[in-house]
């Protein structure tokens, strides 16, 4: 029904459209196979093949109205989500001088270096972003941003300010809930020159995504008197996050390096901080790119787990376990490489290979992935 | 060990792969007859990637592109750009698909470079520097 409905607004504008401006369609597409080793699962996959986790589909249409203003709606089907497509880009641009531009509407959330084209496998040397860096659930948002580029030196310079929300249901640990981002407010700085790009980025948002079994466990804190704070700690309900991100590209000759960390801070929320970073160093043969990243994620929980009540009672020194178990299932130390090679075999496609080895630290579990990745842009 | 053949397959890629030659050939930089501006090889760099958007006078850079299989367009992309043809496809899919920008006119031939930019003030385009002919001015030669 929603695709129906998709299809018929995109069919409904277009006639709309071409009596006044020329309507443009470009597309991208990436089709990924993939498969973890024997029993183990990774990033999605388990050890059976598989073509839909991150495989999909994009239809970009844009249309310039003229006097600085355009129109632009991305959509983009999912295999992950049985190729449900979905509006991820869908604004009215206003370029208020040749600086200056206002975005208004559906865009993507600026976090990190690759964020803009987090989709667009054609743009950069992986199958798809790192996958530690780039987990966070935040990944459009509807609202306002103003881009301002300018000279600074000898550097190309982009500064951008934003400012929104987003509700969504997001698959969190295998169940669907309502997510709401609120407030979201941030800025970006990219200096390019030649060779060299520097990044960083800061953003704020108030979080609220019920978790169910973090949900129950906090009912059952509240029940217990003078632990509320604990209650409070486990339910996440407008609770700020702040996220910090600094990024590099050196990409020289034929070589190419790319480092990225990212840090959220979580107030009064399970986790306590997110800490992720990686670097990849790559070299181009003429077509092909080899390239190897490492890269590591920490999370640490919230210590009030570390206050709690033991010997009470069997009931509390139950709730408290569960607690813990609940805690701990949010904690992450884990590193991972991945070794990988991108083929321009054609002027409009390349033909990716990368193989994954994931060290998870606390289980001490070792599983490995490879996928295989056939993208292109039209 | 099954785990072992993309990485084998890889190197393979990697080394197997011949180098792709063509004849190089001189590359001209080219605006109208009435345009005074001059650009360094940064600033010519910069106004093909959609990057530098008005010449020194405040005229806004209208460059145009050659299509992709003319072979003043690789030695353009190698020799200006310092990009092979596949990283400038990223670039621009980049820029499309984030609304920063699209990618530059293509015109079919040499002889519609020339007539475009020799018919618009304030142009900018490139030619193999022997189709180049009165009707423009040459910028720099590459």
């Amino acid at each position: 029904m929603r695709k129906a409905l998709l299809s018929c607004a995109i069919c409904a504008a277009l006639p709309l459209a071409s009596a006044q401006a020329e309507v443009t369609f470009h597309g991208f597409a990436n089709i990924v196979a993939g498969q973890a080793s024997s029993g183990d699962t990774q990033w999605g996959y388990d050890d059976d093949i598989d073509f839909k986790q991150d495989s999909l589909f994009a239809l970009q249409a844009s249309t310039d109205l003229g006097e600085g203003l355009s129109a632009t709606a991305q959509i983009i089907s999912r295999g992950e989500n049985d190729w449900e497509a979905e509006f991820e880009w869908a604004y009215i641009a206003y370029d208020i001088n040749e600086h200056t531009r206002l975005l208004a509407g559906r865009q993507r959330a600026p976090l990190y270096m690759y964020s803009d084209y987090l989709d667009v496998s054609y743009a950069y040397p992986w199958i798809t972003p790192p996958e530690g860096v780039y987990n966070l659930e935040l990944s459009k948002f509807d609202g306002l941003s103003i881009t301002h580029t300018f000279s600074l030196g000898e550097f190309d310079t982009s500064a951008q300010a934003f400012f929104g929300s987003d509700n969504d249901d997001t698959n969190v640990q295998g169940i669907e809930v309502n997510t709401n981002f609120d407030d979201i407010w941030g800025a970006t700085l990219t200096l390019n020159r030649d060779w060299l790009t520097l990044r960083t980025a800061f953003l704020e948002l108030d979080l609220t995504i019920p978790i169910p079994v973090f949900d129950q466990l906090a009912a059952a804190w509240r029940d217990v008197a003078t632990f509320d704070h604990v209650a409070d700690a486990l339910v996440i309900s407008e609770d700020t996050a702040e996220f910090f991100e600094f990024g590099a590209v050196i990409d020289y000759h034929n070589w190419l390096f790319i480092a990225e960390v990212t840090r959220i801070n979580y107030d009064n929320m399970p986790l306590e901080t997110e800490e992720s970073m990686f670097v990849t160093a790559g070299y181009r043969f003429d077509d092909v790119l080899v390239h190897l990243t490492y890269g590591v994620d920490e999370n640490t929980i919230n210590s009030v787990g570390e206050r709690l009540p033991l010997g009470v009672s069997p009931e509390l020194d139950q709730l408290v376990g569960f607690t813990m178990q609940g805690l701990e299932f949010r904690n992450e130390d884990s590193s991972y490489y991945t070794l990988g090679a991108r083929w321009d075999f054609h002027p409009s496609a390349a033909l990716k290979v990368e193989f994954s080895h994931r060290d998870n630290d606390l289980t001490n579990q070792d599983t490995s992935l490879v996928r295989t990745a056939l993208v292109t842009v039209f | 060990m099954k785990l072992l053949t993309p990485i084998t397959l890889a190197i393979t890629f990697a080394f197997t792969l011949t180098t792709s030659m063509f004849a190089s050939a001189e590359v001209a930089v080219i605006v109208n007859p009435a345009n005074a501006n001059t650009l360094s090889d940064s600033d010519i760099s910069r106004a093909f990637l959609g990057k530098l958007k008005t010449y020194a006078d405040g005229q806004s850079i209208k460059a145009v592109n050659s299509q992709t299989q003319s072979p003043a367009r690789a030695e353009f992309e190698k020799l200006v750009l310092k990009k092979s043809a596949a990283q400038v496809k990223a670039y621009w899919s980049k820029r499309l698909f984030t609304g920063k920008g699209k990618p530059l006119k293509e015109l079919g031939s040499d002889a519609d470079v020339l007539s475009f930019v020799a018919s618009t003030p304030n142009a900018i385009g490139y030619v193999d520097a022997a189709s180049v002919d009165s009707t423009v001015k040459v910028l720099k030669r590459f």
